[in-house]
This record gives structure tokens, sequence and C-alpha cells, in this order.
């Protein structure tokens, strides 16, 4: 009976995670482009993956996402958070506003940002323009595109992270500031002595979710520069999904997809070991 | 609980048995998908209804082909389950090779008649054109939609037309006059033309291949396994493309779905094909009138001129029980009044000699003097090279294209050198 009772889950287990990784491991090892039968070539996908430039600049591209994306990420969060811990009008209002963005579709956000973005007609450098700023070129400047692409994952998914520090702040004991008040605190005093180690697990889960999500970069990208200027927003997922549904190098696909997870992994390891610890 | 037990699993075997598609069950019969589009779905029905009604007992079952991000994704899906229809008419011809060397579609050369059929629709150069590495052809050239300079008739004295083929020189004059900073904030917001800037690889078929195959009269890009395209033709597109970009004839916006700077007035030409003339129609202002003209050529050009018919082919699918009955409803579609009623209803060219003289075609031309240029350019119309990584191939060139004519940070000879280099290795490692 509590076989029969966990098996659907089991079925689920075997079916869509078990089996698609075991496949996948096997797939490194042979070339396969999907209708063809698999060709058994050894190692030969992971000497080409280190002989691939291509992706190693994804791999730098992913990081230099990450190190804008979640420091942003969290500072704005936080801050936000922070605004929506006091007592204000229409608290309600602003809680759902700044939510939002988190469940309209991805590729929806991306389109419209792109619109933002145009350099021509887009509302950003209309509002340059209209101060006496030069336009920017935000999605045709390889030095700065992916920055761009940063700022609108950012607005995108900010919310998300904004419920969790509020969640975070509103846990802190209220007496902790009444004896900083006492003691004569400044505000940043009782921010950087009290609000900020009180939500330390909160700052932790958000840069671990954070950094997980930033490594899936991927709809951006696709949609709004398709890797481009000049492969400066060329991501890790991207190039994958490239080598995968585009040119159907599957077994190379799998051997890159493999590898990735063993950067994210370690990333994360690392990030539990230093975040944690502090 | 073990008889209940039982009874689950056997509505649950029950059930996936009754999933299975037999297509065995069509006694006979046969199916076919079209593309989605809707002239081709009507042209479709017709044919189908016409043979059902001649042939009760060989009936062809027909949809258009199912809904997805793109019919090629639903294609490589419905070939990985076995689910294909017998009869698809709508692969892009630089799929055809992919799925050749997968041997998934039936050689169609070896069904009795179709060679002579072939030969009687087609000229040599699409035959040899459409022929597999390994000698056989899987296809049925069906239709082609010729890319070419669409223009604002208001700037047709600028582009000097009318006193020879439009040239590489007159276009970039035109350029000079024609892009302006109506607003006065220092910013250019008039441009000569609009073409895509996203490195997909299927774009550069709708700007840098037109302008290749105008300028080298159709020469390949891939010959004897090796990259063909480092000559003088390439390096000359290269350069007039990156001289548009360095002087802002075009702006390298994309377009949001809901702009069309085009109808908008603020571009003035694009490289586009027939399917602009009913949506030109439709949307354009009052007053305003547009026409096609050629692919912009080099100065010193002479003779023909080329351009990318983006062709589309039938093919039969191997898990066809009866190939021979596939090919003789296929010869309905592609007979003379099978094109003309193509032609009608869909407003697209069929891959044919003769389009523009056949006397059954007249009539449409005649009623739709826009797409007449197109017939014409139909004689000089070029698919794609039979190579089964030629997405591949056109990634390598984006890639380059985008270096050099977009940014500036390779000169032409250096960016079609390294793009010939990358696609021998590619070649080399296959």
């Amino acid at each position: 009976m509590p076989y029969l009772l966990a098996s659907p889950y089991l079925l689920h287990l075997i079916l869509f995670i078990a089996f698609p990784i075991v496949f996948s491991v096997l797939l490194t090892f042979h070339k396969w482009n999907i209708i063809s039968p698999m060709e058994y070539i050894g190692a030969d996908n992971f000497i080409r993956l280190f002989h691939d430039r291509l992706f190693w600049k994804a791999i730098m591209n992913t990081l230099v996402f990450l190190v804008i994306h979640i420091p942003l990420q969290i500072i704005v969060a936080l801050a936000l958070a922070y605004f929506l811990n006091q007592k204000l009008f229409f608290l309600g209002f602003f809680r759902a506003a700044f939510f939002l963005p988190v469940i309209i579709s991805g590729v929806v956000v991306t389109m419209l940002w792109q619109q933002l973005y145009s350099f021509d007609t887009g509302l950003l450098n209309g509002m340059l323009t209209s101060v006496g700023l030069p336009r920017v070129a935000w999605l045709t400047n390889s030095k700065i595109a992916m920055v761009s692409i940063a700022i609108m994952a950012t607005w995108k998914n900010v919310g998300l992270y904004v419920i969790l520090f509020l969640v975070g702040l509103q846990s802190v004991p209220r007496r902790y500031y009444e004896a900083a008040d006492v003691e004569g605190a400044s505000s940043w005093q009782k921010f950087k002595y009290i609000t900020l180690p009180a939500i330390n697990p909160t700052i932790f889960m958000v840069t671990i979710l954070s950094t997980i999500g930033g490594f899936g970069l991927f709809i951006e990208p696709y949609i709004m520069t398709g890797g481009g200027p000049l492969n400066s927003t060329l991501s890790a997922m991207l190039y994958i999904y490239k080598q995968a549904f585009e040119y159907y190098h599957m077994g190379y696909a799998a051997t890159l997809g493999l590898f990735f997870a063993a950067i994210i992994m370690l990333v994360v390891v690392i990030q539990k070991y230093t975040i944690e610890k502090e | 609980m073990l008889p209940r037990t039982i009874l689950y699993l056997l509505v649950l075997m029950i059930f996936m048995a009754s999933c299975n598609s037999n297509k065995s069950n069509r006694d006979g019969g046969l199916s076919y998908w079209s593309s989605s589009n809707s002239g081709e779905i009507e042209f479709s029905k017709v044919m189908v209804n016409r043979w059902n009604l001649l042939h009760p007992n060989e009936k062809i079952q027909y949809q258009p082909v199912p809904e997805g991000q793109s019919s090629e994704e639903i294609i490589l899906a419905a070939v990985v389950g076995k689910t294909t229809a017998d009869i698809y008419s709508n692969m892009w011809q630089g799929s055809v090779e992919f799925y050749a060397k997968a041997n998934v579609l039936v050689p169609l050369d070896t069904i009795s008649g179709f060679m002579d059929f072939l030969y009687s629709r087609c000229d040599s150069t699409t035959i040899n054109e459409i022929t597999s590495d390994d000698g056989h052809i899987y296809q049925m050239p069906w239709k082609i939609n010729p890319i070419m300079t669409l223009y604002n008739h208001t700037i047709q004295s600028d582009l000097r037309i009318d006193a020879g083929p439009l040239s590489y020189k007159k276009y970039l004059e035109a350029g000079e006059k024609i892009k302006k900073d109506n607003s006065g904030d220092g910013y250019i917001d008039q441009w000569l033309g609009i073409t895509s800037t996203r490195i997909v690889w299927y774009q550069r078929l709708f700007n840098f291949y037109p302008l290749y195959l105008a300028a080298s009269k159709g020469m390949p890009l891939i010959e004897n396994n090796k990259a063909a395209f480092n000559n003088e033709y390439a390096i000359e597109v290269f350069q007039f493309l990156q001289d548009i970009y360095k002087n802002e004839y075009f702006t390298k916006d994309q377009e949001a779905a809901t702009q069309d700077k085009f109808i908008g007035q603020t571009v003035f030409t694009k490289f586009t094909g027939p399917w602009e003339v009913k949506y030109l129609d439709k949307f354009k202002p009052e007053g305003m009138d547009y026409d096609f003209t050629n692919i912009p050529v080099p100065d010193d050009h002479e003779g023909p001129i080329y351009t990318y018919g983006d062709p589309k082919s039938i093919v039969i699918f191997n898990t066809c029980s009866n190939p021979n009955l596939a090919f003789d409803f296929i010869k309905t579609m592609v007979v003379t009044s099978g094109d003309s009623l193509f032609l009608e209803l869909s407003n697209q060219l069929p891959r044919r000699t003769g389009i523009d003289t056949i006397t059954a075609f007249q009539d449409f031309f005649t009623n739709n003097p826009k797409l007449k240029i197109f017939a014409q350019q139909s004689k000089h119309v070029r698919g794609i090279d039979n190579c089964d990584v030629i997405v591949e191939v056109f990634d390598i060139i984006s890639q380059e294209y985008e270096a050099c004519v977009m940014y500036n940070v390779k000169t032409p000879e250096q960016a079609i050198a390294d793009a010939e280099k990358a696609v021998n290795v590619l070649l080399g490692a296959r």
C-alpha cells in the first residue's frame, strides 16, 4: 500500500528526472542529431568543449551578468522591502505593483523592454534626450548590452525577493530597535548592526536563488539580442540551446549542459560556505 | 484492494493502447500536410476534395501542419515520433539534405515518371540544385518567393532605376539624399532602408545572401564540400552593407510587431518578397504607392541579376506506404492548372519555368501587376546549397556579418576569410 501511494511520484521521478539525467550522461559519449542513430565517439565531446572558445565566452558572459545582477537585485529588493516595511498609504497597492512583473510572462516583459531600449524610438532614450542627454545604445553597444539585460532581469524578478526580505524584516524583534533607540543609535547603525545580521539567512537565500535563476539566463538574450552584439550577451544556456535545437548536436549539447550544471553546483557550494559563514 | 488495482491497471492499458495512431487504418489512402498559410490551406482543400471525388478508394486525409513555434520544429518532432504525414508541402529546401541523410525521405527519382515530369516543370539548373550528394532527388520544387527591393514611389527618381538596374552607387547616393534628421535633435529619423540586424542565421537569407547571389550571378556558398564564397562578390557585398551602416542609411533598430517603418514612411526601401504586396495593400496609408526592383548589384555588373527565391518543396516521408500514389496526388497540385489555382489562391509563385510566359497565368498577372516583376525574376532565382549543416554555415557568416557590417571591427576581406576558415573546419569535421 505505501508503495502504491508513492508510485505516482516515483513514476514522475523516474520518467522526468532520473531517466533524462542518465540519458544525458549517455549522450555525452555520442554524436546524435535526433533522427539518425546515435554514434559512439568516446570523449570527443569533452575534448571539443575545452577548445570551444564561444562556450567559454558564454560562461564569462553569464558570470558578468551574475556579478551585475545579484548585488543589484539584493540592494534594490532590500531597499524596496525596507520602504514597504513602513506605515504608508496604499501599502497593499505598492506591494502588489512590485510583485506584478514576477508573474508576467518573461517573453512579454522582454519584448516590452526591447521597445523601451530602442535607440530610435524607445522611451528611455526619449527621456534622456528631453533633458539634453545623448541617446544610449542600450542593446547595440557590446560594452553595455549585458548591463541593460541585467537591469531588465532585476526589474522582472525583484518583486519576489522584496517579499522574502519583507518577511525577514518583519521577523526582527522590535525590542532590538527600542533598545538601540535608548542607546542613541542612528538609523544607519540600527540597519548595520541589527537589521543586516538578523536577516542574514534571508540574504543568503536570496543570493542562492538569484544565482541559480541567473545561471538560467536565456529568454532575454534569445529575444532581445540573439546573443549579440559581438556575442557579448551570449549566455551559456542560449549557447546550449543553439547547439541542441538549431544545429541538432544533441551529444555536444548534453556535454555542455552537464558541465554547466557542475559549474552551478560549484558556485552554490562556494556561496554556501562564504556567505553562510559570514 | 487487489481487484481494484487490477482494474486501474486495465483502464490505464486500454487508454494507452487507444493513444496509438495506427496509420494503416486509413484503408489505402494517404495523409497530407500543408503549411498553415491561409491561401495554401484553401488551395490544399480544393485539391484534396477534387482528388477524393475521383479516387474514393484512395482518399487523401488533409490537415495544415500542426501548430508550433516553427513548422521545422513540428516536422522534426513528427519525424522522431514517426507521426509525419505521408506528403508534406512546405519543406524548406535547406532542410531536405538533413532529412535525406537520415533516410527519412523517399528518393523521388526512383518513382516511375518522376524525372520526366520534373524536366517538364523545371530547368536543369534547378534540377542540379535540388540533387542531393548521393545523386538522388528527394524534393519536388513547389514554390518560390523571390527577394527583391521594395521601394516607396516618392524616391523612384533618387534610385535612378529608369536608367538601368539598381546598383550600389545609385543606392548609396539615394541613401545620402534620403537620410534626414527631421526632428532636429541631432539623430537621423529618416532612413533609406531597414533590414534585420539580428545575428540569427536565417536573417542573412534576406540581406547578405540575395545580395551575394545578385553580385555573383548565382554562385554557390559551398562547392565540393568546401567554402566557395571567399571571392570578390562576397567582399563587395560586405563592403556595400558596411558602407550603408557606417553612413546611417539604414537604422540598426529592430522593428516591433506594431511598428512598420516602411508604412510609417520613415524608411523607403526594404529587401522583401511578394508576400509584402497583400500586406501593403491592406495597411498602407492613402496616397502611398510602392513598387519593386532588383536587388542592388555592383556598379560594373553585367548580365542577369539573381536573387534568393526562398524555395519550398514537396516531400514524401519514408513512412508512406504508397509513394507512387503520393506522387500521383502531388502531380495534380503542380501541373499547370494546379499552379494557376495556387497563384490565384495564395499569391505565391510556383517554382517552374515559364511563369511569366505561359498563357494560363497571364490573367492573374494582369489582375495583379505588382507581382509580374516577381514572375520575371523567377527565371533568375537560387535556393540553398545542398548541405546538411547549412544552418551552421549561415550562422558563421552571420557572426562575421555582425563584426564587419554592423560594428566595423573587421574589414570585409578579413571577415569573409575568417568565415571561410570556420566553414571549412565545420565541413571537414563532419
